[in-house]
């Protein structure tokens, strides 16, 4: 329990209307996009300005109460739930774009800023922020950046890790430090940006970033190819890169997905065909129109029963729409669903659709496969009940030996979504705990009383 | 450094893999630029086994390791500070596998840069960073100070590349860190930590490297202006033009003299910038990209240029940027290089800051770099003279506290090393400085592995 004068303390900091109290309001903050892991905060504060968390932290640390920082809440492995109570620093009012500097290429944003807003200021300047987390109309750059998410342009573009020229955080402690700058490259110092980068907020509180941005690249084209073989597609996913076409979005969805994409949203795909690859190339006009041209052929030579080109924006758009929606429909269709981050090497990804076919084969369970399939990153899925609890549990057992099998062939658990509390278990069990041992000693330098973020990454 | 100690050296590398005589130990007390003390033994390990063993014996016996390269670092990051072991990794050069599948390769540190450029280069594949070391420099070496080059401004540096790394801690252990697959949050990412920590975190012992597909062609232009203004606003407005070159690499005024007169490559009258600009992509891409950018430089002012996109004739075009550095030293024997970075929009105003600095102390200062991300080498050619050194001295501090005005760094890709530790908490604050000596202490509490580098001495031991 926070101590009544603790939150009073608060309340002076950030302002009466800014720490929440109520029941409801704790409820409200329970969760994550995760919904199996719930725990209730002790209270909720929205500070305004680095100033004040530097303040809330350094009360928190006296008084040891544990702090969770929150942007959107959207992440999906439980990252944001405060699993030992306490506080739950929410971002959502710090939330200024402070500068878009068109001639560098770089803005300035507070840690609340939401994607799409930034997207949406960055577009009227011709450019964009390439990490595309398909959650963008909710996730904070804060988030963003405490998770290292990626998304589908990820492919070409790279992670968000690849776009933060500097940060301001907060540490545990209440010291304000900032790393990096404004240039594109720096190498004064330690790399204490990239640690900070998909720490899960334990190791201090992000209220600034400076980001990389790209122009709008002048041209686009979406590709779709369909298979009757899911391993068949994924084999063309690195034949199209090993072939020198690095498209910008490579993206796969399976039979299930095509079919609630149909029942959502019709776009006259073939509900037998068991997979869809969904491409798209930006780039010069002219290398658009070369790239397309070689992905059709790649896509066919491997075995595509149908590939088409989308003849316009609005087109393509549909096809778009309908990936986010067919993502949002797996976890619509079930009361709970397991869904894994795991991540390949490329040339692996028919082995690891093969090897999860057969895994789901073996236990009776229906699988959903889709993800970013360019960076080898899939989202294997099962529908399943927690209150079922024999069809909940072969589920589990299913999924981890997915996750094995994926560690297997060289790949890792989570390219982008985090341990938090969800992958915990599996992570100490692939991590080499030497390795382990040196992130806790690093978490107990800066973190020394343990209040950031408690309960996350390992047990 | 006492006899049995050396014996149990030599017993864990082999006599043949150890140097005691003092000519050769003296070979590797400086680098490309500073001169350090002279080691007590070079060893030269061929696995991470050996290496970790000397590590556990250096902290029974307290003495400094010095991982080392090809010793073409500048900043001294290469050259012991206090005698005790120089760790040479020249021995250790495998490139272990190129996976053409998963565009990867994973070699020893002690591969040369080239060498694995030219290799990958047979299987259709690129690996970018490019720093103009290339033909010397090694993996290891380039990973430790996270080099970049002309192509970072497209590709990236170094970081950008290093999806893994085997390392040993200086207390002995050894652990992989990071992934083989292009994207991976599994804990903190001690793998970049490890990029750019000039051999005081760790020694790295092998890295799995990201490759990407060759371009299929390239084009190379070279491009005189009469003011640094045309050039920059240049340089804007391809970029506007949403054209990323693979290069762009920008000489002053000071720096063209100088080439014209070691190697007149016919510079027209009254040039006072130069642009060196290199597109590539697939054919059809490069001649459009060409043909804008010749828009944008006919538009912006340009008084000359030159388009090639023949290979053999496009090193003709290179010859004068290739041959500077060495042709500097016409002016005056001693070189004092920075590497600072201002934002790509601020270029203009710091070489106006430099020019007008030159002809205040009256000391030729010359620079020239990389003007897509805005990395500038800047060259302060002195006598070997006091009065000299104390200009070049006051010049350094002007120019970093310029540069840091302009929100920049003092250094973009070459390191702090000995040379620019005095120099650093100009950039850092001493709560970020503060963070990074615990990081040090909690990776090497004996301090044994490189000391003396990246800090002012009184952060360490205060
Ligand atoms: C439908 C859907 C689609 C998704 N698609 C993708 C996708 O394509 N790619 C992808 O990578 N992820 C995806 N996600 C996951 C999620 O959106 C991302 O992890 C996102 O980065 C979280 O941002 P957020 O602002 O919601 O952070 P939160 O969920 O609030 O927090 C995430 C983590 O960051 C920490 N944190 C938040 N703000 C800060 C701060 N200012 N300082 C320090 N730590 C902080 C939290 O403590 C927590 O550990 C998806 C989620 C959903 C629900
Ligand atoms: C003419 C010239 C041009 C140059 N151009 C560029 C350029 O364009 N871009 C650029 O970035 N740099 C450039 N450099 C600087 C230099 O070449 C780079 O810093 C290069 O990365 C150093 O590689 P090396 O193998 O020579 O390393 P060394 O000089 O031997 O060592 C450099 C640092 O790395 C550490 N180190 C070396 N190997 C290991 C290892 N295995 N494990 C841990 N630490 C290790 C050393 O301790 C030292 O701190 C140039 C240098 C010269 C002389």
């Amino acid at each position: 329990m926070v101590k009544k004068e603790v939150i009073e303390e608060l309340k002076r900091i950030v302002g009466d209307n800014d720490v929440l109290t109520s029941k409801e309001a704790l409820r409200a903050y329970s969760y994550d996009g995760t919904t199996n892991w719930i725990k209730e905060p002790d209270v909720v504060v929205f500070p305004k300005d680095s100033q004040q968390i530097s303040e809330i932290l350094k009360i928190a640390n006296k008084e040891k109460i544990p702090v969770t920082p929150r942007g959107g809440g959207t992440n999906v492995s439980g990252g944001s739930v405060p699993w030992f109570g306490g506080i739950v620093l929410c971002t959502t009012k710090m939330n200024r774009i402070l500068k878009i500097d068109k001639e560098n290429l770089t803005c300035t944003v507070e840690a609340g800023v939401v994607l799409q807003d930034l997207n949406n200021a960055l577009a009227k300047e011709g450019l964009f922020f390439p990490p595309d987390p398909q959650s963008f109309l909710g996730a904070t750059i804060g988030g963003i950046v405490a998770e290292n998410a990626g998304g589908p342009a990820c492919v070409k573009y790279g992670v968000t890790k690849q776009y933060v020229l500097g940060l301001e955080v907060v540490l545990p402690t209440g010291e304000i430090v900032n790393l990096g700058g404004r240039t594109l490259k720096n190498v004064a110092g330690y790399d204490l940006i990239h640690l900070f980068i998909s720490s899960e907020g334990t190791l201090g509180v992000i209220s600034k970033a400076e980001l990389k941005v790209n122009p709008i690249p002048p041209s686009k084209k979406t590709i779709i190819a369909l298979y009757d073989d899911v391993a068949m597609a994924g084999e063309t996913v690195y034949r199209v890169l090993e072939n020198g076409v690095i498209p910008g979005k490579i993206e796969l969805l399976d039979n299930w997905v095509i079919n609630r994409i149909e029942e959502m949203m019709p776009l006259g795909l073939p509900k037998d065909a068991e997979a869809m690859l969904l491409f798209e190339c930006d780039g010069i006009e002219e290398a658009v129109q070369k790239e397309t041209e070689k992905v059709v052929e790649i896509s066919k030579k491997y075995g595509a029963k149908d590939v088409r080109v989308a003849k316009d924006a609005d087109e393509a758009n549909r096809y778009w729409t309908a990936r986010r929606a067919g993502f949002a429909a797996v976890f619509g269709k079930a009361k709970t669903v397991l869904s894994e981050d795991v991540t390949v090497p490329r040339g692996k990804i028919p082995d690891l659709i093969r090897r999860s076919q057969e895994i789901a084969k073996k236990y009776g369970l229906e699988l959903v496969i889709l993800g970013h399939a360019g960076d080898g990153n899939l989202h294997p899925s099962f529908l399943t009940d927690v209150e079922n609890k024999e069809h909940y549990e072969k589920a589990t057992k299913a999924m981890e030996e997915i996750i094995y099998a994926a560690v297997d062939l060289g790949g890792v658990l989570s390219g982008e979504h985090g341990i938090g509390l969800e992958k915990q278990k599996f992570f100490s069990r692939v991590t080499d705990p030497k390795v382990v041992n040196l992130m806790k000693n690093i978490k107990a330098l800066l973190d020394p009383n343990g209040i950031m973020n408690p309960g996350k990454i390992w047990e | 450094m006492e006899k049995h100690v050396i014996e149990k050296i030599e017993k864990i590398v082999g006599k043949e893999n150890v140097l005691k005589s003092y000519e050769e130990r003296k070979c590797y007390s400086f680098d490309a630029r500073a001169q350090g003390a002279i080691p007590d033994l070079v060893v030269f390990p061929l696995s991470s086994f050996h290496v970790s063993e000397v590590l556990r014996i250096a902290n029974e016996y307290k003495f400094p390791v010095v991982p080392r390269g090809q010793g073409s670092g500048v900043t001294g990051g290469a050259v012991p500070t206090s005698g005790g072991v120089v760790m040479v990794f020249t021995k250790m050069n495998r490139i272990k596998e190129i996976d053409k599948e998963n565009l990867i390769a994973i070699v020893e540190p002690g591969v040369i840069t080239y060498d694995l450029q030219e290799e990958v280069k047979k299987y259709g594949l690129f690996y970018p960073p490019d720093p103009a070391s290339h033909r010397y420099s090694t993996i290891g070496g380039n990973v430790a100070e996270c080099a970049g080059g002309p192509n970072s401004l497209k590709y990236g540096v170094t970081r950008d590349y290093v999806l893994g790394l085997e390392v040993v801690l200086p207390t002995g252990e050894i652990m992989r860190t990071g992934v083989r697959t292009m994207k991976g949050v599994v804990g903190y990412d001690l793998t970049r930590l490890f990029v750019g920590s000039e051999g005081t975190l760790c020694v790295i012992t092998e890295i799995t490297l990201k490759l990407i597909p060759l371009p299929e062609s390239k084009a190379t232009i070279l491009a005189f202006f009469r003011e640094v203004e045309d050039a920059a606003v240049c340089v804007s407005k391809i970029i506007a033009e949403r054209i990323v070159p693979a290069v762009m690499e920008f000489m002053d005024k000071a720096s063209i003299i100088c080439i014209e007169r070691a190697n007149p490559i016919g510079v027209p009258e009254n040039t006072g910038a130069l642009l060196l600009i290199e597109v590539d992509g697939d054919r059809a891409s490069v001649r459009s990209q060409v043909e804008k950018i010749v828009s944008v430089l006919k538009e912006k002012g340009v008084s000359e240029f030159r388009v090639t996109y023949d290979p053999i004739e496009a090193e003709n075009l290179w010859l004068a940027r290739r041959t500077l550095s060495q042709a500097t030293y016409n002016l005056n024997p001693i070189k004092i290089a920075e590497d600072v970075v201002v934002p790509r929009s601020k270029i203009p105003v710091l070489i106006r800051k430099l020019e007008e600095l030159s002809g205040r102390l009256g000391i030729p200062i010359l620079s020239f770099g990389h003007a897509g991300d805005g990395n500038f080498h800047v060259s302060i050619m002195i006598k070997d003279e006091p009065q000299d050194f104390k200009k070049a001295e006051e010049a350094v501090r002007e120019i970093f506290r310029e540069t840091l005005r302009l929100k920049g760094t003092i250094s973009g890709e070459h390191g702090i090393g000995i040379l620019k530790a005095d120099y650093i908490d100009m950039e850092l604050s001493q709560e970020a400085l503060s963070v990074m000596a615990k990081i040090k202490k909690l990776f090497d509490p004996n301090n044994i592995l490189n000391p003396g580098k990246i800090f002012p001495k009184h952060i360490l031991s205060g």
